[in-house]
């Protein structure tokens, strides 16, 4: 290892290690703080790096920091930054394993529905930055004069349903939207029902709403490229009349499109 | 030292200076309607890596009406662990995108490897201006500069440590920087707020008597040549349990010392781009307008007493 190699590690370890006492002591070997004290210009990485961890992690789980107290959400972004520390230059990617990490927490576990809080919370922050889709509402039209065997739905960006064994759809509306009450949640967690989210961006706005029934059977066959007749077949449940023209109004249909042919073997 | 010589006939005015502001959230859609007279807006890089959404499209609103300078601030150009292949990807992907007036990061470092892990501070982390952090920082601006196929600039940073290196083995920073730039053909962004952040910290641990003097200093050994733009910011003062430290937080205006340092900075370097940079508590869009008239104004007063 060369010199530059150790002296980076040394204050990589004393930044990111939990408890920092040994790394610390060990950066000193390599290097001394500037400003009136040894120690003071350390402390400004230190707090730096705290910082930005409760900055990035406010941006992508506005909702769990609104579960959590103000003191416990400081006190789980720190925890985090030490036991996952960022592995990019980019800390937009940060905070993907929190849902582990809060599964994991002892102190967390009387709360049994926030790691799928978690997980809604950052597919809605992935959904933000997917890569962006035309939409094509005339090619709808496809519907009404093509077989449904040869066509496909293009859908919005971003896409992807969680199931969760609590109400996650009310906890995540009831924080982001204010609907349903926190008084509705909070019966619907006395005695909890499954539910199952959309998450999708319409336009620039990532969105998520409670799953119509057959809606997941029907977006998981679509999202894996079969057909739209053979993917209805599978959403027996869904009423497809109704479920489309409030898909295509809220983004989530962005138009129809043909199925690349088969070719054979 | 002197100025540096003009060239024969040169005539340096206001309308050579290009002066931009640091373009951050709470301004997207203010700007974007007020469009303000500026020469370029300088943004943050890696807040522009996504590959859809919102802000790559208030970016492309913004490169429609005024060029733009991309700042980065993880590339970690100065890791011994070298380049994250993946990051210099985004940026290339963005350059693409934007076709950028410049392309920058710092002479720092953020990503290394503990405990067998590769992890990312980050932060701008200095690295130590010796023989062997040199070698590994032309190594990877020379590998920027080749997957960009343009010219990098690197910027000095405000450093709140400092490596116990070998004398023999460390050069000065200047000297140290007048060296990447020869080495990689690498352009140098000034950080005019930075160097005197160091030299008031330098003041504090007793290492230095007259801050001005010392940042006149430091811009006099930096070779003209190899300037290519300029910044200019606000820091603070902090004493608190840990001790009395002055950190470059870009939260309030340039100070009357950095101000002084610029008109010394552009009657040394000539019209240089110049950047006012505003991070934290960013306020109102006419304050930094009016910073950046500010250097404007300065900046064309010096250049008509030099021509």
């Amino acid at each position: 290892m060369t010199t530059l190699a150790r002296q980076q590690q040394a204050l990589l370890a004393a930044l990111l290690e939990w408890p920092s006492e040994r790394a610390v002591q060990n950066l000193s070997d390599f290097a001394y703080g500037v400003g009136a004290h040894a120690e003071r210009g350390f402390k400004v990485y230190q707090a730096n790096g705290h910082m930005l961890a409760e900055r990035a992690l406010r941006a992508a789980y506005p909702v769990l920091e609104q579960m959590l107290s103000k003191e416990s959400f400081v006190e789980l972004a720190r925890a985090y930054w030490h036991a996952y520390p960022p592995v990019r230059g980019d800390i937009s990617v940060w905070g993907a394993q929190l849902t582990d990490f809060v599964c994991q927490s002892a102190q967390l576990s009387h709360e049994a529905y926030l790691p799928d809080v978690a997980k809604a919370e950052w597919a809605l922050h992935l959904c933000a930055c997917a890569p962006d889709r035309e939409t094509d509402i005339a090619s709808l039209s496809l519907l009404t004069t093509e077989d449904p065997q040869i066509l496909g739905l293009a859908l919005a960006p971003g896409l992807v349903t969680i199931a969760s064994d609590w109400p996650l759809a009310s906890l995540m509306l009831a924080h982001l939207e204010y609907s349903p009450s926190f008084e509705e949640v909070a019966r619907q967690l006395r005695n909890p029902t499954p539910q199952v989210v959309v998450i999708w961006r319409s336009g620039f706005q990532p969105r998520l709403r409670l799953a119509m029934a057959g809606e997941v059977n029907l977006l998981g066959a679509l999202q894996t490229g079969i057909a739209l007749e053979p993917a209805l077949e599978a959403a027996a449940q869904l009423d497809f009349s109704h479920w489309l023209p409030m898909a295509v109004q809220t983004g989530l249909v962005l138009g129809a499109n043909y199925l690349p042919i088969p070719h054979g073997p | 030292m002197a100025p540096v010589p003009l060239p024969q006939g040169a005539c340096f005015t206001a309308m050579t200076m290009q002066i931009g502001i640091g373009w951050r959230h709470r301004h997207y859609e203010q700007l974007m309607e007020e469009r303000p007279k500026l020469d370029f807006l300088e943004v943050h890089s890696e807040n522009f890596f996504a590959q859809g959404g919102a802000a790559l499209a208030v970016l492309e609103r913004g490169r429609s009406r005024y060029p733009i300078s991309l700042h980065g601030v993880g590339l970690s150009l100065g890791s011994a662990a070298g380049l994250d292949l993946w990051h210099l990807e985004q940026l290339a992907n963005l350059v693409d995108r934007v076709d950028p007036v410049r392309v920058s990061d710092h002479a720092s470092f953020g990503r290394g490897v503990i405990r067998n892990s590769l992890v990312h501070a980050a932060d701008l982390l200095p690295i130590p201006f010796a023989v062997g952090a040199l070698e590994v920082l032309c190594s990877n601006v020379h590998r920027v500069q080749e997957r960009l196929k343009r010219r990098f600039m690197v910027e000095n940073i405000s450093a709140y440590l400092q490596w116990k290196t070998s004398p023999e083995q460390t050069l000065c920073e200047p000297a140290f920087l007048n060296t990447l730039a020869q080495r990689t053909g690498c352009a140098l962004l000034v950080d005019v707020n930075n160097i005197y952040v160091n030299a008031l910290n330098a003041q504090l641990g007793g290492q230095c008597d007259d801050p001005l003097t010392a940042c006149k200093d430091w811009l006099d050994q930096i070779g003209s040549e190899n300037v290519s733009e300029l910044h200019l910011a606000g820091h603070c003062r902090v004493n608190d349990s840990y001790g009395e430290i002055v950190i470059d937080d870009h939260g309030s205006r340039v100070c009357p010392q950095v101000w002084e340092l610029y008109r010394y900075a552009i009657n040394r370097f000539g019209p240089m781009p110049t950047l006012i940079e505003w991070d934290t508590d960013v306020p109102t869009l006419d304050i930094l307008i009016d910073e950046a008239a500010r250097a404007r104004a300065i900046a064309e007063q010096v250049l008509t007493v030099r021509s």
